[in-house]
This record gives C-alpha cells, structure tokens and sequence, in this order.
C-alpha cells in the first residue's frame, strides 16, 4: 500500500506516537507544535540534519519529525 | 535568530533558562561547559578514573558516554539486557553499534540468562517492573564494577530527572530518600561503588539535542514498562513551570544540594548511615556479605537473590500448575 501526500502542505512527523499531521504553510515551528498538541519544551524539532528553533518558518511542501525527549526511567 | 556566542550563524536551539541560543558547534561548547561544571562542582570524577559508563541505548547514557570519551576519561560501558521483548533487542542494537564505531565493546549482561528477565519476574512476583528493575540493575552496577575494578559508576540522569524524583520525595516526604538524593554517592567498601551522575545540570532537551547534532543514534522509543511511571507526572508538572518561569528547575535541585539547605541537613541527620548497602542500616551496623552472592547486605541474602530465588520457586510453580 502507498500514501499520497499532499506536497502543497507541511508534514508534521510525530514517530514515537505513530502520528502524523498535514497543516497549511507557512508556518512557525511553535504554531505547528501546538496545532499537534505538543509541549515545545518537550522536544526537538528536526528537518534532515537540521535542528529547528521554535520561531523558525515551514514552507509547504518541507517535512518536520517531532521527536519526544521526555523518558520514563 | 543569531547565535547568542559567536553572533555569526545560525542558532540552532534556543534555551530560555539560559537567556541564549547557540548554533551547534557553540552548543557542543556551552553543554561541555555545563558538564565539567558539574563534575567540578561536587568532584564527581578525578582524571586517572576508571568509568563504568551504564547505558540503556537512549540519549542521556550514550551523550554521556560521548562526553566523558572526548574529555578524555577512561570508560567502558555496561548494558543491562532487561528481557524486554522487541525493545532490549533494538536498545542493544543502539549499544553495539555506537560502541563498535568507536573500537569499543561494551559489558553486557542478560538478565534473561540470569534467570531474572523483568517482564516475567514482575508477573512471577506480581511487583512493578520499575522496582525490580531498579533493583536488579543496582545490584549489576555494583557487581560489574567490582568485579572489573573500576572506580567508579556513572550514569545519565539529568536535570529533569533529578527534579522529577526532588518533587516525588517532596511530595511524599521521604526523608531517607531526600538525604540519599545527590549526584554524588560515595563508595562504602564491600563491593559498593561511588555512583554519579555527571549530567545533572543539563536538561533533557539538552542532551537530546546535543545527541541529535553529534549524530548520536540512540533509541527514541520509551521503555514500554515504563508508560505508567509516576516521574513521568512530576516532569508534566515541572515542565509547565519551567515554560512558565524559566530556569526554575536548576534553582529547584541546586537549591536543594546547596550544603546550607536546612530541609538536605535534616534528611541527612535523619537517615541512617551506611549509603544504599542493600536492606537498610540498623544503628550504623557494617553490611556483610550476601550468604548466596557475596554483594554487601545487612540481611542473610541481598534484595536481589531473594528476589530471583522467589522468583525461581514461582516460575516452577506455574510449571507444575500448568503440567498438571
């Protein structure tokens, strides 16, 4: 099976809760994290190799992976 | 946004306790900083000691590994498989490889052919996971170390970590625990190591992200037993302030290790003595050696053989249950 994306929207990557989100762009990192419900002092935000700051703008088209810091143990 | 150091590049994360933001290579600069700070700061390490560096394959234990090789410590590290189907397999994984591409190859031991894996034993014994967990690899820690002749443990709690447990103490006023909490835990002979934890000033985000833009790969999916843990409350709970008041958490737990600390001197003196030898201290009374193991105890046999001895006689008994 193949997903088609949308490459007129940004890709928000959630990987350790399985989610991902299409949201119109531009935007700021910060806007996109509370569109997904998350926390920013929670995670980092990554592109590629890339490190994000939260007042860094998404381009439509651009994926972004939200990637969880907060461990349990 | 600028880097707030070099005023040339990019920043490529913003710490708002820290009223700055850095590019990477100006990140790597200030996250060593904090590190050796706090090595300093309480004399964690010396520069002739032999490290026994605990990893899980996440991020803390890795960026300390990292951290402590490049500022020129001599490490190993040990890696505790803990049985957990899918999970340890893949933590393993992240252990090896980050080791082999630095020549090293870490100690490892499984709980699994120790007779103790962690998701069996907690069903044997209808305990939490996180407590035998915890238990088990204590008691590996000290007899890897002891048995290697190392000087000392190290391992990657930080800052969030040490503030979620402050906050659990607190909350539940465990003076025992409270006078125990320190980043620094001296040995106390008998086969009982010196325990650090040489990240506690740096945050999570931190070394996540100081892991990230190092290329470290570690495992970033959580410990499925440990998706009901309660510290996982108390960090909800502190991150809500630290975004709220910025730099709330290191005035939380420096606070708290400050020698003047009235609440830390009263724990102390209401403690009893002895570290954390295994089964409690009864008036300042010397641990003898476990009658099955010989890890230092104060009772007949240590926390961890009775543990794997209960667990041993029910494992036969759901045997016998099931043959018959």
């Amino acid at each position: 099976m193949s997903i088609l994306y949308n490459s007129w929207m940004i890709r928000v990557r959630l990987p350790q809760k399985q989610k991902e989100l299409e949201v119109p762009g531009p935007r700021r990192v910060m806007d996109l994290l509370a569109d997904a419900g998350v926390r920013p002092s929670t995670v980092i935000v990554t592109q590629g190799k890339k490190l994000l700051t939260k007042d860094m703008r998404v381009e439509d088209g651009e994926t972004i992976d939200v990637i969880s810091v907060v461990s349990g143990g | 946004m600028k880097c707030k150091r070099c005023r040339k590049a990019a920043a490529a994360i913003e710490l708002p306790s820290h009223h700055s933001a850095f590019c990477p290579e100006c990140f790597f600069v200030f996250f060593k900083r904090q590190v050796r700070e706090g090595i300093r700061k309480h004399r964690l390490l010396s520069p002739g000691d032999r490290v026994l560096v605990c990893v899980s394959g996440g991020k803390d234990s890795l960026v300390l590994w990292d951290v402590l090789m490049e500022m020129g410590y001599e490490t190993e590290g040990l890696y505790i498989d803990l049985g957990i189907e899918g999970y340890s397999e893949r933590s393993r994984e992240k252990v090896e490889a980050y080791a082999r591409e630095r020549g090293k190859r870490p100690v490892v031991v499984e709980l699994a052919k120790e007779g103790i894996p962690i998701p069996e034993a907690a069903r044997c014994i209808r305990m939490q996971e996180c407590s035998i967990c915890g238990t088990v690899k204590r008691y590996f820690f000290n007899r890897v170390a002891a048995e290697g002749g190392f000087d000392v443990v190290a391992t990657g709690h930080n800052l969030d970590d040490e503030c979620a447990r402050l906050l659990g103490n607190l909350l539940h006023w465990q003076r025992d625990h409270l006078a125990r909490q320190h980043p620094y835990l001296p040995e106390s002979g008998a086969g009982l190591v010196r325990k650090v934890k040489p990240l506690w000033r740096v945050s999570e985000l931190e070394t996540a992200a100081y892991g990230f833009l190092k290329g470290i790969d570690y495992v970033t999916e959580e410990c499925p037993m440990s998706v009901h843990a309660t510290s996982l409350v108390y960090k909800e709970a502190l991150s809500l302030i630290e975004e709220s008041m910025p730099g709330s958490r290191i005035v939380f737990y420096q606070g708290f290790l400050d020698e003047g600390n009235p609440l830390r001197r009263a724990a102390e003196s209401g403690a009893a003595d002895g570290g954390e030898a295994d089964g409690g201290t009864e008036g300042g009374e010397a641990p003898h050696p476990c009658a099955a193991c010989g890890a230092p105890t104060y009772a007949e046999t240590c926390t961890y053989c009775r543990l794997k001895e209960l667990v041993r006689k029910r494992r036969e008994g759901r045997s016998k249950e099931a043959a018959g």
